[in-house]
């Protein structure tokens, strides 16, 4: 049941990761890209890890620590990137 | 376990082949960020496979650490254009 | 047998990202493929069970070496262009055009482009000073008028309205290669002749009176 479970989990989560990491491909301005990737990449990231929580629950710290630093640094990494990318003429 | 550690490495090469084949260096950033965040991932998963507590902190260590690195060389990177 | 298969795989990434980077022609765009190599290269060593190695691929290897080699290409990477501060005009408002003009400054950055420099306008207050600079290698070239007659000190005679001279030979020949002679003439000064010559006028340590333009 819990292995069912953590499978489905781990497909959501590549399908999400594929998701994501297709648009790197083409030739799309750099916010579409990091629109997708900072979603779906991240989401998928957090079910993948979620599936490994289920499958091993003694590593609970671990693995909550992992999740709660994915959402964090994730969305912040996404708004430097975004920053950064689109002030490149800019002061400061 | 093995069947989908080998997707998520058939995953893995999409972002290193943009890093390849994309001249502009925000694009290679993208590239680099989706890669530190997906083998991070994967060492957590080899953590999980072996049941290998140590590999797992590392992986956490590394999922963290990989993302700050991303921005000061961002930082760094957005400085260069100016002027 | 799947399972030797994987590891074979992933451990097949390192010397692609290396090839990788090797090939990499600009400085900006190996330090980040540094960054690919280095997540890659922690992954394959979690996946042989060398935490401890990854952990420091991944802390000095990624981190601490990308952040210093990217504040060193950024520093080292660039032409320290020394002007003359333009003075403001009090009956017009032109003062705060760019001291080479337009044409001159994107010829000078296009130059520098191709090879993944900066350029870099360092202002100083007068004449003596900007020669004192370059006598003290704290800028790799001047870049003066030539109506004014500031530029009789130099002794060079010219057509342009602009003259460029830099104490770096290198510097001198991508110049003379790229800048249209109708836009600036150029001159080559060799370090030694510099000093000499500047001994006279070296009462005053010139001071950058604004660092960065």
């Amino acid at each position: 049941m819990i292995n069912a479970l953590s499978y489905s989990l781990f497909s959501i989560g590549i399908v999400f990761w594929l998701w994501g990491t297709l648009p790197l491909i083409g030739h799309r301005s750099v916010l579409y890209k990091l629109h997708s990737l900072s979603v779906a990449d991240t989401l998928g990231s957090m079910s993948i890890v979620v599936g490994l929580l289920l499958r091993i629950p003694r590593e609970w710290p671990l693995l909550i620590l992992a999740l709660i630093s994915l959402a964090i640094w994730n969305t912040v990494l996404g708004y430097v990137l975004a920053y950064c990318s689109s002030h490149g003429g800019g002061d400061v | 376990m093995n069947f989908v550690f080998f997707a998520m490495f058939l995953i893995l090469l999409i972002p290193i082949y943009e890093a390849w084949q994309d001249e502009y260096i925000w694009q290679k950033m993208l590239a680099f960020a989706s890669i530190a965040t997906k083998t991070s991932i994967m060492i957590l998963f080899i953590s999980v496979l072996r049941d290998d507590w140590m590999i797992g902190v590392v992986g956490v260590i590394i999922l963290s650490v990989g993302n700050a690195a991303l921005m000061l060389l961002a930082h760094v990177i957005r400085r260069m254009n100016e002027l | 047998m799947s399972d030797e298969f994987y590891v074979v795989a992933i451990a097949a990434l390192l010397p692609l990202t290396a090839l990788m980077l090797v090939l990499q022609v600009n400085p900006y765009n190996a330090l980040v493929i540094r960054g690919i190599l280095g997540a890659v290269a922690a992954l394959v060593y979690a996946l042989f069970g060398a935490a401890d190695v990854a952990l420091t691929e991944a802390l000095v290897g990624t981190m601490l070496s990308i952040t210093l080699y990217a504040v060193a290409v950024r520093s080292s990477m660039s032409m320290r262009l020394g002007v003359i501060a333009a003075e403001p005009h009090p009956d017009n408002e032109r003062h705060d055009i760019p001291y080479p003009p337009e044409p001159l400054l994107s010829a000078l950055r296009h130059m520098l482009d191709q090879h993944h420099m900066r350029l870099e306008r360092v202002a100083y207050p007068s004449l003596p000073a900007l020669r004192t600079a370059l006598r003290n290698k704290d800028i790799h070239a001047i870049c003066i008028g030539t109506e004014t007659n500031e530029s009789a000190l130099l002794q060079v005679d010219h057509t342009e309205p602009y003259h460029i001279q830099t104490r770096l030979q290198r510097l001198y020949e991508l110049m003379q290669k790229d800048i249209p002679s109708t836009m600036a003439s150029l001159s080559y000064v060799q370090p030694n002749t510099l000093e000499s010559a500047a001994i006279a006028s070296a009462d005053s340590q010139p001071s950058p009176v604004e660092g960065k333009l």
